[in-house]
């Protein structure tokens, strides 16, 4: 048994550290999630104003910071007694706002964060054993993808042209959202009732320019196919079936040429996610499509247990043609991107806040109880420091990252569980394809597709609300006074690009904040074991998968443990927001906090 | 700053020629992607400088300010980077490499290992250390609230430190602690560090704790601006600003760049609603248009270039966006700016609550001469807090000749009538507003 520790896993947001035994054949037989800081900002709202809460809790996370605003302003919403009547109009905003911003994070993520371990000399290995084809894939690889700075072999790799293009994409995004939230990260715009600006015509004309901007991205980077083309053969298909065919027989015509050619470049019809769609996966680039080698992320990122995962989603994006006001408590159906929880044989369940519970087992937090719920939570750092000891195993405390649960239940959150909740055709049947041959349902690869899937599903709803919901003479917020926080209590259950967020907030007689708490999905995603010992769901993903390339076509490299890389990242980790960091609370009754 | 540096003032220099002044005239007047834009061929013949290095690390934060980094540039801040001639030595949001062990021992190479990878780096002196995210000294002074790589990060930051030749602090977590110092019960037992300031604090930095004397950048904000960042950079890397000696004059008191922190002007001075506050027209309900002083804006004593700047492709401004401005470039921030929805007479900042005194003042000149006397009076009531001439105390010996009271203490003799607006890090009672 070899000891690989990966520390830190960079290219995430904050410090990360796995641990994981690995057998001869390159099985991962043990594997441990650590988070590795603790950031907490104790009593940060308590006795305040709660107002501050949507701009402030926006700092626990400069990648999703919208996400963390929206869902503070939906807690002030029902704090304040107004989410019955936040004008249309300023929800629209709202997601406008939030849906740049998911845009922008998977972007990046994609590309950026993930898609740099597709330049890993690994795949040089790998596909250099398969000749003029072979060696014609890696450049494409490395062409796209390579990171700055990179170096191989002492040679300087010149930045990917998908790499690149990816931040100015970035960028723009950012661009667009500081349009109305004057600036990004960190932007205003999200508040009690509504919204802070009004956008104009000219805002609306300005948006509409920068949404087929990013369209181009979208079709010359990402696609290779026109966006509309994408979505209507897709989230619009009449079956997951026609789904999963369309984008199947676009490979083959992809594939028939290039073999031939040997090209396999953007102009050639290749975008990013043909090509990771090709060659990501065993199932669809070798078996179906007849490649001589994929990267196998289909055989990879998969839980071996269906009764010891969960998939969770409270809702995102509320519907513009409910009119005014909306449902705090996002029942099935409210929302664009629908609430739900799947168990873990993708069996479809009602989602309901009130089984949300988290542990602290084993996590280096000194509490009484193992397990509370959100409202009761307590947050009380260790402060003996021999006790921060990340070696001491699984039994034992390891991270500052807490384990919550739904019904017990450990959950993945994000874009997947998203896309599965709310029955994308493409991702559900990808799913179907995958089970009906023996890989696992959900796995590295289809995360990832999920991700990229997203971001056309936003991007068709996007434009619907600023070309055609959003009205610039409409109203965009309601006046509220403090005196209406008064003994008050507020939920806002949203979806940040990561997944699942809520914030719930309290008030006392003097409507100064009495608890504040923040539930995080990178927390779900990364936690460690919870209190009936069932390991996080990072960690069970990697459990009983092989830590090499490929499967270990190579065979086992300890010192590149690429599969770990792969399944981690794909969980696009997010520690800011994960660490129970931001205990925002105070002394004794009064707290705040996020986990 | 101001209206006379327009840009075509710069249009027909040689930067390569251009002294400091007129050099941070024109990248505070053009922002960085025009600059680099109108010097392109200069900056060709500044690529035949040698290759400047930066090594940036990341402790505790939310990595906004490498976010906002990535919105600056043009057309991207890898081409800035590479017109700058910098080699990004190590980011580890960017970098292909990560921390791999095999059985506890550090494997493979620098190419891949970030582990590796810094170590090679930093053993190497004369590269410019880039801080973002507030350093961990809990608890007990042991800074195990903060692990990676089986380093404590504040070891990390010493190792780092030690052999860089001017250390940039990015944001307000590097630059004062931000969010992670804020006031709270467990604030001690955490001890989160900036890194020459915690909070307002010049003592307290995470260089005084480990006693390291380096020349200190400052870019303050939540996040910074991308221009704030990248013109600072380059403008050290081309030689425009003499590290440690011309520090003193082109920093203010809390280390940051007087060209991006005007000491003389404050945003509200460029406020697109600024008509509305010379008229005394208050917006009371967020989504209006008017000013958004009784909505609790800051701006009036934030020295900043926001204004003109402007975010995110130069367009936007948070009172533009309906919001007031949460003064996130100042020293104490948050903790300085709170309540953020709630008018200074009110409240006073940073919790000093304006004597009775004041409120009479307010009342009287509203009534009397209209809104601009609330500025004056809300900034007499600025925060308890060291003297100005403590913070640049690790100066001296980067900048011998000249004494580190000269900078700051000189700037309200630069800005007479302006003295004002300089003063929210002025002890109350040395009030020039009291003509109010
Ligand atoms: S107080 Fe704020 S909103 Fe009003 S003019 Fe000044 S900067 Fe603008
Ligand atoms: S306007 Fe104020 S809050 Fe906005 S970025 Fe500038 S200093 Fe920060």
């Amino acid at each position: 048994m070899v000891e690989v520790t990966v520390d830190q896993l960079t290219r995430i947001e904050g410090h990360y550290r796995i641990d994981t035994q690995v057998n001869e054949e390159g099985v991962i037989t043990e594997a441990q999630s650590m988070g590795l800081m603790l950031r907490g900002f104790e009593r940060f709202l308590q006795h305040q104003d709660p107002r501050d809460a949507a701009l402030l809790t926006q700092r626990i996370c400069g990648v999703c910071p919208t996400s963390h605003s929206l869902a503070a302003a939906g807690a002030l919403d029902q704090l304040f007694g107004v989410e019955d009547a936040v004008p249309k109009d300023a929800l629209v905003v709202r997601n406008i706002h939030q849906g740049l911003n998911t845009i922008a994070s998977n972007t990046t993520h994609i590309y950026v964060l993930w898609g740099t371990d597709l330049a890993n000399p690994a795949y040089r290995d790998l596909f250099g054993n398969f000749g003029d084809t072979g060696k014609a894939v890696w450049d494409e690889l490395l062409r796209r993808y390579a990171p700055i700075s990179y170096r191989l072999n002492g040679v300087d790799i010149p930045v990917g042209v998908s790499y690149a293009a990816a931040i100015r994409e970035k960028r723009r995004l950012h661009e667009a959202i500081s349009l109305m939230g004057a600036k990004m990260p960190h932007s205003v715009l999200a508040h009690v009732g509504g919204v802070t600006y009004g956008p104009t015509l000219a805002d609306i004309g300005q948006l509409a320019s920068y949404y087929w901007q990013v369209m181009d991205f979208v079709e010359n980077f990402a696609l290779g196919v026109s966006p509309e083309t994408w979505i209507e053969n897709t989230r619009f298909a009449s079956s997951p079936q026609k789904a999963v065919n369309f984008v199947v027989d676009r490979l083959q015509e992809l594939t028939a040429a290039s073999l031939v050619s040997n090209d396999f470049s953007h102009a050639a019809g290749w975008g990013d996610v043909p090509l990771l769609a090709a060659f990501g996966s065993e199932l669809i680039g070798e078996e179906v499509l007849g490649l001589p080698a994929s990267m196998k992320l289909d055989r990879t990122g998969g839980y071996s247990n269906p009764d010891t995962i969960g998939y969770l989603s409270y809702g995102v994006f509320y519907k513009p043609e409910d009119g005014d006001g909306y449902d705090p408590t996002s029942p099935p159906g409210s929302r664009v991107i629908s609430s739900g929880y799947m168990d873990g044989n993708l069996k479809l369940h009602k989602f309901d806040h009130r089984k949300i519970s988290e542990s602290i087992a084993h996590s280096f937090y000194v509490d009484s109880e193992a397990d509370r719920f959100p409202w009761e939570g307590v947050t009380e750092p260790e402060p003996e420091p021999d006790e921060i000891d990340y070696s001491r195993g699984t039994e034992s405390r390891y991270s500052w990252i807490k384990a919550p649960n739904y019904d017990g239940m450990p959950c993945e959150l994000g874009p997947l569980s998203r896309m599965l909740i709310m029955e994308d055709p493409l991702i559900t049947g990808l799913a179907q394809l995958f089970r009906e041959n023996g890989y696992p349902a959900i796995n590295t690869y289809i995360r990832m597709l999920a991700r990229a899937q997203e971001i056309l599903v936003v991007a068709s709803e996007l434009l619907k609300w600023v070309t055609v919901d959003l009205d610039p003479s409409g109203k965009f917020a309601v006046p509220t006074d403090l005196s209406m926080a008064k003994d008050s209590e507020g939920m806002g259950l949203w979806e940040a690009p990561r997944g699942a967020l809520g914030h719930w907030v309290a008030t006392g007689p003097d409507s100064r904040v009495t608890l504040y708490q923040a539930v995080v999905p990178s927390t779900w995603n990364l936690a460690p074991r919870n209190t009936a010992g069932i390991p996080g769901p990072v960690e069970q993903a990697l459990l009983g998968n092989r830590i090499s390339a490929a499967e270990n076509a190579l065979g086992v490299d300890y010192t590149n443990p690429i599969g770990i890389f792969h399944t981690a990242r794909s969980f696009d980790p997010c520690l800011a927001c994960a660490i129970h960091t931001i205990d925002l609370t105070g002394k004794e009754e009064e707290r705040v906090r996020v986990i | 700053m101001g209206i006379e540096n327009s840009p075509d003032r710069f249009k027909h220099l040689d930067f390569m020629k251009m002294d400091r002044r007129t050099f941070l005239k024109a990248v505070g007047a053009l922002g960085a992607s025009l600059f680099l834009q109108t010097y392109r061929s200069d900056v060709v013949k500044a690529l035949e400088f040698a290759e400047t290095r930066i090594v940036w690390i990341h402790g505790g934060e939310c990595t906004g300010c490498s976010e906002s980094l990535l919105n600056g540039g043009e057309p991207d801040v890898l081409q800035a980077f590479d017109r700058l001639n910098i080699r990004l030595e190590y980011h580890e949001l960017l970098l292909g490499q990560q921390g791999i062990y095999v059985d506890g021992e550090m494997v493979n190479t620098s190419e891949l290992n970030s582990e590796i990878l810094f170590e090679e780096v930093v053993k190497e002196e004369g590269y410019i250390l880039v801080v973002e995210g507030a350093i961990a000294n809990g608890p007990n002074g042991t800074g195990k609230y903060m692990i990676l790589g089986g380093k404590t990060y504040k070891d990390i930051f010493r190792k780092a430190a030690e052999n860089a030749s001017l250390i940039v602090a990015v944001g307000q977590c590097a630059t004062n602690g931000g969010v992670n110092s804020a006031d709270s019960d467990i604030k001690d037992l955490m001890d989160f560090r900036g890194v020459a300031f915690t909070m307002e604090d010049g003592e307290k930095g995470m260089l005084q704790e480990l006693g390291i004397e380096k020349p200190v950048i400052n870019i303050n904000g939540c996040p910074p601006h991308p221009d704030w960042m990248l013109l600072t950079l380059g403008a050290v890397v081309l030689g425009k600003i003499k590290i440690p000696d011309d520090l003193p004059e082109v920093l203010d008191q809390w280390l940051r760049p007087k060209v991006f922190f005007p000491p003389d002007s404050v945003i509200h001075d460029n406020c697109p609603r600024r008509g509305f506050y010379d008229k005394g027209e208050f917006d009371t309900v967020v989504s209006g248009e008017k000013c958004l002083w009784k909505l609790g804006c800051k701006a009036p004593y934030t020295h900043a270039d926001c204004a003109i700047r402007r975010w995110n492709g130069y367009h936007s401004l948070c009172p533009q966006s309906g919001s007031p401005c949460i003064s996130c470039v100042s020293p104490g921030f948050p903790d300085s700016s709170r309540p953020f929805f709630q008018e200074i007479e009110d409240v006073g900042i940073a919790g000093t609550n304006i004597d009775t005194v004041a409120k009479v003042a307010i009342g009287a000149s509203l009534l009397a001469v209209g809104a601009h006397a609330i500025r004056r009076v809300a900034v007499k009531e600025a925060p308890e807090r060291k003297e100005p001439e403590e913070a640049p105390g690790k100066e001296p010996e980067e900048a011998p000749g000249k004494e580190p009271e000269e900078a700051p203490g000189k700037e309200p003799e630069e800005a007479p009538g302006k003295e004002t607006e300089g003063a929210p890090y002025k002890k109350a009672g040395k009030d020039e507003g009291e003509d109010q």
